[in-house]
């Protein structure tokens, strides 16, 4: 009757895991020969991103490591001054009213001057010469919802703002060179503002849901659909002239980086971008091949073109698995690790945790209530707090899931030990077993079973936020997700969702049959006998 | 006074024996009391009287405040609470068997916790059912779900007995059985104290199963030790108005 083996903790497994991850937390900028090339999580950002990334390696010996599609203005800027990438392609307008929090101006020239030298003066952090573009915000309006003396500029709008309903981004309802400072400025007061996706909206103004939407000026789609864009006759949106923004110390250490980027200086035009923006998300072509076309049009031509995608109908959702397959199952892969890392490190602190605070009845309520409180942090917000101190990529996704997983596992061990047959551990005490023994023979055995259904909601929940680890350049099965968010593209939405859906419910299940497992023979549920 | 031996110390001796909670509240008050070898105690009182606090004292599972207990003659204070109830047997109102071991574990605890060999264990627990009525090789590998309840009341005797403890605290043995399994424990437990001469010190609320079982009998009320003598001592004499009422009461209630 030996039950010594029960407790054996699991050494080998907890060196691996500790091993995986100090590899991974290891930023990849510190590799000698290596940049990182960012982007924000959109399509014109990721373009440019890939082609500074393409023309770097044209041009140099300096290989890339591309973070492409990392959540927004705040991730990236963070990541970059933390070292995490070293370049992402940025628009002054953004720098001076969202990062520096200073009054939009009407002028690109002074707008230019001022982030240089405070982006220069505060972090070391270079913006290069502009690409020649602006991508600025603008009101549109479905031409269908005109009435017949249209208006054409916004100070027109402002007359019968009050009679349409808005749909604009979650971005530019919140940035002050956006909704609110546009409220100021024009008087402009919507009937009703309804906060939507980016690419949804276009949806929903052509189908009428919606009669104002804020556009990029350079956005592809303005080929596609027939909206008046708004002139903007008080100079109110700052120009976001679009330019490389780079470290200082990358650009010494590799001055070489800094005169091939700056072959793109005034390179592009406002057209030209919609073009390309067109062919990405009309079109359904690959930021790598769209990029390619762009230097070759330069003559600043990256070579071969890599061999692109067969041309598959985007609404065929099983021809579009099949020839994403080999990305797919790559991208399952990255999100069984993040996923399993993160659950493997949450049950190697949880459940020793959950352990002592069974010995610790006083605290143990007020312990896990804090734990708890982790559950009630947005997991964006949480994934934004880990950026200055982890940077991007694995380490703060895996710390940021594994936040998440601690509470059901410490609350189920708690709680499991706390109620594991009372009558049994008072007669086993009284039989003169000691403490030790009761935890290993009687205690844990019985809490098994409930630690397990911890341990398997923590799974299930892991594996489903693991699909926001895409947000700051962790990848996995969100990133399908998330880059078919932004084109509307249900079918690239599906091809993360289905399968990330299937691993959860395989993960459920083979959880299930481990917890059924460990259910101790004379505890499964059975009918009396006599 | 009763028993026969006056050279050796008595089996148990209580002396003095005083608990408090913080802020002085007194779950037992200056108890005083001895158990003969081979004799049977039994502790009654009502809920709250403090005889279940006195019973897991014997075994260290309690602490008093004040005053000593003593085993053999020799101070618990002075004994290691683990190799102390590993000495003692234990029995609980619903047998308190882990549901996870099979009847032949269950009754093995103690030699295993003892580092008896397989062989010795296995001999020892199949004499240990057939002591308590239960055929071995129909019972021995059941979980505790698959019995009834009179069937774990005896693996747990078995268990208690299974080190062959010369002292044995059972409480509230037959609390949790219906009244006919209770009868018909009962009685095979008497069968089975002549048999075995143990020193036993039983819980009960019940005073049927206090003047059937009891050597001895003490009654408690309020951490206090009201009385203690032999059933006949109790009726005929009773020292207190209190014992009086609650021997009268309780046996009358029972039947009416």
């Amino acid at each position: 009757m030996s039950r010594r083996g029960q407790l054996r903790p699991p050494g080998i497994a907890v060196g691996v895991v500790f091993a995986l991850f100090i590899l991974w937390t290891t930023p990849a900028s510190s590799e000698e020969g290596r940049i990182v090339v960012g982007s924000k999580n959109f399509m014109e950002n990721k373009l440019l991103a890939e082609i500074f990334a393409q023309l770097i390696e044209a041009r140099t010996d300096v290989s890339v490591t591309r973070r492409l599609g990392l959540a927004g203005t705040q991730v990236c800027f963070e990541a970059l001054r933390a070292g995490a990438i070293d370049l992402y392609p940025e628009y002054t307008g953004t720098g001076l009213v969202s990062i520096l929090q200073q009054p939009p101006t009407g002028d690109s020239r002074t707008t230019l001057t001022t982030v240089r030298s405070e982006f220069l003066r505060r972090w070391d952090l270079w913006w290069l010469t502009p690409l020649g573009f602006e991508n600025a915000y603008a009101l549109a309006v479905p031409r269908s919802r005109l009435p017949a003396n249209a208006p054409r500029t916004l100070s027109d709008l402002a007359e019968f703002a009050s009679s349409l309903t808005a749909g604009f981004g979650y971005e530019f309802i919140q940035r002050p060179d956006g909704l609110p400072g546009l409220t100021t400025r024009y008087g402009l007061t919507f009937q009703r503002v309804q906060a939507m996706q980016q690419s949804l909206k276009y949806q929903a103004a052509a189908a009428g849901e919606i009669d104002v939407l804020d556009v990029y000026t350079t956005d592809g789609r303005l080929f596609v659909y027939d909206f008046v864009v708004l002139e903007d006759d008080q100079r109110f949106f700052p120009p976001y002239e679009a330019a490389g923004l780079i470290r200082g110390t990358t650009l010494k250490r590799y001055p070489e980086v800094g005169s091939a980027l700056s072959l793109l200086g005034n390179a592009f035009d406002a057209r030209i971008m919609r073009q390309l923006n067109y062919r990405l998300q009309e079109g359904g072509e690959s930021v790598d091949v769209v990029a390619r076309d762009a230097l070759a049009a330069l003559n600043l031509s990256a070579g071969e073109h890599a061999p692109s995608l067969p041309a598959v109908k985007d609404d065929d959702l099983v021809a579009y698995l099949w020839s994403h397959g080999s990305t797919l199952t790559e991208q399952t892969i990255e999100h069984l690790f993040l996923a399993g890392l993160a659950l493997g490190l949450g049950i190697l602190l949880a459940v020793p945790l959950g352990l002592l605070l069974e010995r610790r009845q006083t605290v143990a309520e007020p312990v896990i209530r804090c734990i708890g409180l982790t559950q009630t942090i947005p997991s964006i917000a949480l994934l934004a707090f880990m950026i200055p101190v982890f940077g991007i990529g694995v380490p703060p996704a895996v710390i940021a899931l594994w936040m998440y997983s601690l509470f059901p596992i410490v609350r189920n061990t708690y709680s499991g030990l706390r109620d594991a047959a009372p009558d049994a551990v008072e007669s086993a005490r009284a039989l003169g077993m000691t403490e030790w023994q009761i935890l290993s023979w009687v205690r844990l055995p019985l809490a098994a079973p409930i630690i397990m259904a911890g341990i398997r909601t923590a799974g299930v929940i892991t594996v489903g936020t693991t699909t926001l680890a895409a947000l700051i350049g962790a990848g996995g099965l969100g990133v399908p997700i998330v880059s078919g968010l932004q084109m509307a593209n249900t079918t690239m939405i599906l091809s993360g969702a289905l399968p990330a859906a299937a691993l959860a419910l395989v993960i459920d299940g083979t959880l299930g049959m481990v917890e059924r497992w460990l259910r101790p023979r004379g505890v499964r549920a059975r009918p009396d006998w006599t | 006074m009763h028993g026969p031996i006056m050279m050796n110390p008595p089996a148990l001796s209580v002396h003095d024996v005083t608990m408090e909670f913080e802020a002085h509240v007194r779950v037992l008050q200056h108890v005083n009391l001895d158990v003969p070898h081979g004799q049977t105690l039994v502790l009654i009182g009502e809920s709250g009287s403090g005889k279940t606090t006195l019973l897991r004292m014997l075994n260290g599972l309690n602490h008093p405040t004040s005053g000593e207990i003593h085993l053999h003659g020799e101070s618990i204070r002075s004994q290691d609470p683990i190799e102390l109830r590993r000495r003692v047997g234990y029995v609980q109102q619903d047998g308190g068997l882990l549901p996870h071991w099979t009847v032949e574990e269950n009754v093995s605890l103690v030699p295993v916790l003892l580092g008896w060999d397989l062989e010795n264990r296995t001999s020892r627990v199949r004499e240990l059912l057939e002591m308590v009525n239960l055929d071995p090789t129909r019972y021995r590998t059941r979980y505790p779900i698959e019995l009834s309840g009179g069937q774990r009341q005896r693996v747990a005797f078995a268990r208690a007995l299974a080190a062959d403890p010369s002292i044995v605290l059972l409480d509230e043995p037959f609390g949790a059985l219906d009244s006919i399994t209770r009868h018909n424990l009962q009685r095979q437990f008497l069968r089975l104290k002549r048999h075995l001469q143990k020193t036993l010190v039983i819980v009960t609320h019940d005073v049927d199963e206090a003047i059937r079982l009891g050597d001895r009998i003490a009654v408690l009320k309020e951490g206090r030790l009201l009385q203690i003598g032999s059933p006949a001592e109790l009726l005929n004499a009773p020292a207190h108005d209190d014992v009086a009422q609650f021997l009268h009461h309780r046996s009358h209630g029972d039947h009416p």
